[in-house]
């Protein structure tokens, strides 16, 4: 696939070989974000993909789908597509990013993120 | 100083370990209740999850079953922020009834506040995450007045009579003489002790640039380390100082802090996240560690030198022979 995982947001892949289902959910794996699994059957889920078994036995990932409490585990025999769905939580965040800024910018910003955690009750 | 009955309690249970033969064992249960922190670190790679991941929590009955499963004598509540978990002084009061050592790791910004939730005991220490003096530590943590914050509450807490330490990670380009200066600083502060590590790149960390290589990891800590000030107290095992200086050679051996999330028991290690098992010994069992550490050849571990990895080793040398025995009281008297 080739593809650094800030390309992939938005991105669909479906699947035309098992090698290329492997890659794909791999890097679905390795993905910060949501992603969007269509299954044979016609049906889509979408959640976070945090756990996978794909080179033994049974086949499968897990998923956590939001507002339900438990994990979901779905067979990789049923999958034939992926969207990489969600945004990348880590995308343009970077220390770099943060240096860069001036000063003023940098306050700013500490601010925003400060009233924002107080309204989230994060902060007090 | 940690207390006697700690290192007692530390060292019975690894020569209990050793006399059984078991191989694998954990010594700190590295506990994650929740992945949401107040802050959004640059080096952290633990809190880049949709929102809905964010929110989710570990319960307390959730906590003190892992802790029961695994067994390990110390705690380690990480996170995310700790304190923003609104069950956190349940957990801690579980497991210190399950007499655990724990070390609740805060950047301290609700620490003040939240102090009330807790009450002094030799089972609890309060682990401050402090990278530096002021500018660097807001820096670090990409926010103004952290660090001052972050020293309001350690006064506080230390006031009151809780144990609390610091825990410091340093990044490419850590100047020795501003951290001598630091340690200098931290240890004014009335705490019982400092934790260093080198930064490493957790696989999913937004800053991948700012890590330190093993060479330069060494160089560092031997200039930061030498003619050690006696006020200096580290709340490490001596012979991890003697490894971050590149003076003994280890391995890493990443069952000895297993982490447990939200998602499970993490493989292999708290900074990499090879897949997830459902129980203790399921990650034991399953986790193909000679894939893993220093010697395994694998690329993720080839510049790692961290203390969840590696201080395992260190305190498994001390109490596994008598000559590593001797090599820490050594390495201890040198100071
Ligand atoms: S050396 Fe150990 S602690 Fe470091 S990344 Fe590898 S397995 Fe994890």
């Amino acid at each position: 696939m080739g593809k650094e995982k800030k390309v992939l947001s938005g991105e669909k892949f479906v699947f035309s070989n098992d090698s290329q289902k492997i890659e794909i959910l791999e890097a679905a794996f390795d993905y910060r974000g949501d992603v969007t699994l269509e299954l044979v059957q016609g049906q889509t889920i979408e959640g976070y993909l945090f756990n996978r078994q794909l080179t033994e036995a049974p086949f499968f990932v897990e998923m956590l789908v939001p507002g339900e409490e438990s994990a979901r585990r779905i067979p990789i025999e049923q999958i034939c597509a992926v969207t990489f769905s969600g945004k990348d939580p880590a995308d343009g965040k970077s220390y770099e990013a943060w240096k860069a800024k001036k000063e003023k910018e940098r306050r700013e910003e500490a601010k925003k993120i400060e009233s924002e955690m107080k309204q989230a009750g994060l902060l007090d | 100083m940690v207390p006697l009955s700690q290192v007692w309690t530390v060292a019975s249970y690894v020569i209990g370990k050793k006399l059984k033969g078991v191989k694998r064992y954990p010594l700190v249960l590295m506990l994650e209740p929740l992945f949401r922190c107040n802050l959004a670190c640059a080096g952290c790679g633990k809190i880049q999850y949709p929102d809905h991941i964010l929110n989710r929590r570990l319960t307390p009955e959730q906590c003190w079953a892992a802790a029961e499963e695994c067994g390990a004598p110390i705690v380690s509540i990480a996170g995310g922020e700790p304190l923003v978990h609104k069950e956190i002084d349940r957990i801690v009061e579980g497991l210190i009834r399950m007499k655990r050592y724990v070390y609740l790791c805060s950047n301290a910004l609700l620490l003040k506040k939240r102090l009330d939730l807790f009450k002094p005991s030799k089972y609890l220490t309060f682990s401050i995450h402090l990278d530096g003096l002021k500018e660097e530590h807001d820096e670090s943590v990409c926010r103004e007045g952290v660090y001052e914050t972050a020293v309001e509450g350690i006064k506080e807490a230390v006031k009151r009579g809780f144990r609390v330490t610091i825990n410091s990670t340093l990044f490419d380009g850590a100047n020795p003489e501003r951290v001598r200066a630091f340690f200098d600083e931290a240890m004014r502060l009335g705490i019982e002790g400092i934790m260093v590590s080198p930064g490493y790149s957790y696989q999913k960390a937004p800053d991948q640039e700012h890590f330190l290589q093993r060479n330069k990891t060494r160089e560092l800590f031997k200039q930061i380390l030498k003619d050690r000030k006696k006020s200096w107290k580290f709340n490490l095992s001596p012979l991890f100082l003697e490894f971050l200086q590149g003076n003994i050679e280890y391995d890493c051996t990443p069952w000895g802090n297993p982490t447990y999330n939200v998602f499970g028991w993490q493989k292999p290690c708290y900074l990499l996240q090879d897949g997830y098992a459902k129980t203790f010994k399921e990650l034991i069992e399953s986790t193909p560690w000679e894939k893993y550490g220093f010697r395994s050849g694998n690329p993720k571990c080839a510049n790692c030198m961290v203390h969840s990895g590696y201080e395992a080793t260190a305190v498994n040398d001390t109490f596994g022979s008598w000559r590593g025995f001797a090599k820490t009281v050594k390495a201890t008297l040198s100071l």
